[in-house]
């Protein structure tokens, strides 16, 4: 028997005890109890969306880009569907045996075999869709529409291509769109506060964007927006069912201001040779034509093609995929003579009856250099306007030889060189508008008298691009007032160049104006072989890039052996005069003759503007 | 009529709070799995059959008088050890662990019985050692408890060997345990932490620490179970999303939602309130416990009230902690409501054992 006290001393340790433990787990209960309390009503909105975020999948849905349309109204680039074969593979039993059901009428390549194969499994258990086959043809999709009722699971179904009818005449202008990189597409969805995932697609490249030309100045236009569709998915990702869809929206369609008549008549014309043509209405600054001579396939450049076909267009030695038309650098040459002339009287160094004598070449007074003309003889006793229709060299060597180079440069900066003249055009270049300091930093040359009497002719450092040409042409045209060029008629952000010189009045410009009129009608006039082909008054000018300086004719004969180095012939022309509507520059590399090869393109495609309006 | 009633009562040993309680919880457990197992009705029916069997088990257990208990405490503990021996050999292998025995009808799961027979034996054999329990049957005690907690673990299965290691120190501790030994072995328990650490646990077992410590480091991998179970608590928020509409336990995000993870399915369902019904009930029990071990009739009933009740305290700790990320991840059932056989049983077991031990009155002390 154990004795009383020991018992309740016994059973009182024994109460402290547990009663500790019980404390103990009441602590340790209260740790557990604030923390679902935490979890459950202070965190609950975090996890709350967790858990939403959990169950459901969003995917996005590419919207179609939109349509571009000529000045007409004709489409130029659209979105074709081609038609594919698409199975929901979970409610396939034997990948295998359905193929072969489906070949038995239909050819699948093996190819297509295989990756149907491989990707079935995933596809099934995430409940996907598997591509079969690409781009059935009419007789194919006849083929299994007979037979649908058999196929349950398996359907066809649109995808779109970006495609033109005219692969050629825009490859340039309206340029290609290619797969978007990942960088890209995630800058896009955040424009949109949406985050890259699955996306169900429109097109059957996958993502895409406008890569050159206006399909990527425009793309942000053209692009659309991205939908959304919801799913309710498990925890493998499993798609379960559609809770809600935000259908995308489709990019807005570009009406260009280009006009696919007169680009036919200025590809068919340039013909393959290397060049380029760029027209423009003058009212607006609106580009009309633009076309770099030789041109690509956009479509198969915008679809796929074989490595091995575009590595031979990256390998030609003219350059297809060179838009001469924005970045191709020519000197003026002669077409820079109007110009200078203006300069002349703006400066009042010359007038319009102001005369020399023009005896073939100018001899520079500083240190006896000789500059030739292109006429053996020279011109004889001459003035501006004749000075102009016959293309002296002599009189523009002298008026440069007695110009400040500074003024001249900034006069001629009006005109549009060494200055992009364009809104919307892709990477246009500036060309080069050279002056003693670029001279000196780029050549480590100080700036000699010389360079500015080649500048008088438009020979030297002196580069622009066709689209510039066709500025400065506009620029004349419209006697000093001019909007910056555009793509799309109308543009409302477009700003007007205006050049007020008070020493140059109405007067002097239609003078320029007849004397441009003259280098056709008149008949010592450089491009009078244009007067047969003309429906229309047009002025112009002409002009010939020497790209080997030589002394003689004998020796320019030895040179152009070489295709290379025959000289470019240039033209810049507008009409119908008195009021002309159209501007147009053409460039024709290795043409010779500005009037003669360059001159006859120039006029077809302005016929063919002003006989459409 | 009444006098026939009288008799019966006086006959039956019963403590009508923890009868109804158990009941309750047993019946809301069947609901909560219902919808945890998917509305799997072949569990339902199964779990069923458990419940009803093992409230008529405990029923019965209670009957009997504790000297019985007392008596044959060790026979019991024998046959446990006995049951686990078998196990580690002819055991049915599920996952790389033996735990199961197969009987045909049922297969047993040995270390829940052992959790029971233990804290028993260890009962019926300190209650008349002198105070404090001298250094000889310290170490005794401790032997024994060692070597059943590795045959457990060695299973392996650590959560059940944790708590069966717990059960012991419980009945130590409250048999008088020395604070001079209490203390001594907690300075060598927190010195010898690494060498534990890096010579008792398996690698996914460090894995499951550093993950609690760092869910986020791997949200997907390692983390992926408790980052569930949190998401499922707590969008539960306060009044739940709804019978059989917890989107987590229904989309397979949550695992082990029958099992271990069965109160994130309540918790996601009923929100804050129902995470409060089922707490206030499990604490009903824990205190009704508590009251029943201090006015038990002598010192073996006092030590093994206070054992399995703490026993039972551990078990939901231990489970309720890892669900909301307080431990690591051990696999351990929510008593009376997880789905498994063995475990449920082996609470309705130490019920029984608890109320017999509590109603049973000596004659002296009436």
């Amino acid at each position: 028997m154990i004795d009383l006290n020991k018992r309740t001393l016994e059973k009182k340790n024994f109460f402290n005890r547990l009663v500790l433990i019980y404390v103990c787990f009441g602590f340790l209960f209260f740790l557990f109890f604030y923390r679902t309390f935490s979890l459950q009503v202070s965190s609950y909105t975090d996890y709350e969306l967790a858990s939403i975020e959990n169950k459901t999948r969003e995917m996005l849905i590419q919207p179609r880009r939109g349509i571009i349309y000529d000045r007409n109204g004709e489409i130029i680039v659209n979105n074709v569907p081609s038609y594919n074969l698409i199975t929901k593979p979970s409610e396939i039993k034997n990948i295998e045996f359905h193929i072969q059901e489906i070949k038995s009428f239909l050819d699948i390549s093996d190819d297509d075999v295989l990756h149907a194969k491989e990707n079935y499994e995933k596809a099934a258990k995430l409940n996907r869709e598997l591509t079969l086959k690409n781009d059935l043809s009419l007789e194919e999709i006849a083929k299994f529409e007979a037979r649908r009722h058999m196929f349950p699971n398996t359907f066809i179904d649109e995808r779109y291509s970006r495609f033109t009818n005219y692969p050629e005449l825009f490859a340039h202008s309206a340029g290609y769109v290619g797969n978007l990189d990942e960088d890209n597409l995630e800058e896009i969805l955040f424009e949109q506060n949406l985050k890259p995932k699955e996306t169900i697609f429109a097109y059957s490249n996958g993502y895409i964007r406008g890569m050159t030309g206006l399909e990527n100045i425009y793309d942000r236009t053209l692009r659309g927006t991205y939908g959304k569709k919801l799913y309710q998915v498990d925890a493998s990702g499993k798609l379960l069912n559609e809770i809600e869809i935000t259908p995308s929206i489709n990019g807005k369609d570009l009406h260009t201001s280009l006009d696919i008549e007169s680009q036919k008549v200025a590809f068919d014309q340039l013909n393959n040779r290397r060049g380029a043509v760029v027209a423009v209405e003058i009212e607006t600054g609106a580009i009309v034509t633009y076309i770099s001579s030789p041109s690509f396939p956009l479509n198969r450049i915008a679809n796929g093609m074989s490595s091995r076909d575009f590595n031979k267009l990256l390998n030609d030695k003219n350059k297809p995929f060179f838009d001469r038309a924005g970045q191709g650098r020519y000197s003026p040459a002669s077409t820079i003579k109007p110009a200078i002339g203006l300069f002349g009287i703006e400066n009042e160094i010359i007038d319009w009856n102001f005369t020399i004598n023009d005896p073939g070449f100018f001899v520079s007074p500083e240190d006896d250099r000789v500059y030739r003309g292109w006429k053996k003889g020279g011109h004889g006793e001459i003035n501006l306007k004749e000075a102009i229709i016959e293309s002296s060299n002599t009189f523009f060597f002298s008026l440069a030889y007695q110009s400040d180079i500074d003024q001249l440069i900034e006069h001629l900066s009006h005109f549009g060189f060494g200055k992009n003249v364009c809104l919307d055009c892709f990477l246009p270049d500036k060309g080069l508008l050279p002056n003693p300091e670029w001279k000196m930093n780029t050549l480590n040359f100080g700036w000699f008298k010389g360079d500015t009497v080649n500048l008088g002719v438009g020979q030297g450092y002196l580069s622009a691009t066709p689209l510039q040409l066709a500025y400065y042409s506009a620029f004349l045209a419209k006697k000093g007032e001019l909007n910056k060029f555009s793509f799309v008629q109308n543009n409302t952000e477009a700003s007007s160049n205006v050049f007020v010189s008070k020493n140059i009045s109405n007067d002097d410009w239609k003078k320029i104006h007849d004397s441009m009129i003259g280098v056709i009608e008149n008949p010592k006039g450089t491009a009078g072989r244009l007067r047969e082909l003309k429906d229309f008054t047009v002025a112009a000018k002409s002009g010939t890039v020497e790209l080997v300086s030589t002394e003689t004719k004998e020796d320019y004969k030895i040179i152009r052996e070489t295709e290379g180095k025959r000289d470019h012939a240039i033209i810049i022309a507008f009409a119908p005069m008195p009021n002309p509507k159209y501007a147009i520059s053409v460039v024709i590399e290795n043409g010779e003759s500005g009037g003669s090869v360059a001159g006859p393109v120039a006029i077809e495609i302005l016929n063919s503007l002003l006989r459409n309006d | 009529m009444i006098k026939l009633l009288k008799i019966l009562r006086r006959k039956i040993y019963i403590d009508h709070y923890l009868f109804f309680s158990i009941t309750i919880l047993s019946i809301m457990g069947l609901l909560f799995l219902y919808s945890a197992s998917q509305e799997n009705t072949e569990t339902i029916i199964k779990q069923s059959f458990f419940v009803f069997f093992g409230l008529l088990l405990m029923f019965l257990l209670s009957q009997l008088d504790p000297d019985f208990y007392k008596n044959n405490a060790v026979i019991f503990l024998l046959i446990s050890i006995f049951l686990i021996i078998i196990t580690i050999f002819f055991g049915k292998e599920v996952n790389g662990a033996k735990r199961w025995l197969d009987l045909g009808f049922f297969t047993l799961q040995s270390s829940e019985i052992v959790k029971i027979a233990l804290p028993v034996f260890l009962a019926a054999y300190l209650y008349n050692k002198p105070l404090p329990i001298s250094f000889f049957h310290t170490i005794l005690t401790l032997i024994t408890i060692l070597i059943i907690v590795n045959l457990v673990r060695v299973q392996p299965d650590l959560g059940t060997s944790l708590v069966i290691f717990l059960a012991g120190l419980y009945i130590l501790f409250l048999a008088g345990l020395s604070w001079k030994f209490i203390g001594a072995s907690f300075i060598v328990f927190i010195l010898s932490l690494p060498f534990i650490w890096n010579n008792f646990l398996q690698p996914f077992q460090r894995q499951r620490v550093l993950t609690l410590l760092d869910p986020n480091a791997d949200p997907y991998g390692s983390g992926w179970n408790i980052t569930q179970s949190k998401i499922a608590i707590g969008s539960g928020g306060i009044q739940g999303k709804g019978y059989g509409e917890g989107t987590q336990a229904h989309l397979d995000f949550l695992p082990e939602t029958e099992t271990d993870f069965i109160f994130s399915v309540v918790a996601e369902e009923f929100g804050f309130i129902g995470v409060c019904i089922l707490l206030f009930t499990f604490f009903f029990i824990m205190l009704r416990c508590l009251y029943l071990a201090i006015n038990a009739r002598d010192r073996f009933c006092r030590l093994t009230i206070g054992g399995l009740s703490l026993l039972f305290t551990s078990t939901v700790f231990v489970n309720l902690a890892m669900v909301v990320g307080i431990i690591p991840v051990v696999g351990m059932p929510l008593p009376f409501i997880s789905k498994g056989g063995s475990s449920l049983l082996s609470f309705y077991i130490a019920f029984g054992i608890i109320i017999s031990m509590a109603t049973h009155k000596k004659l002296m002390q009436k």
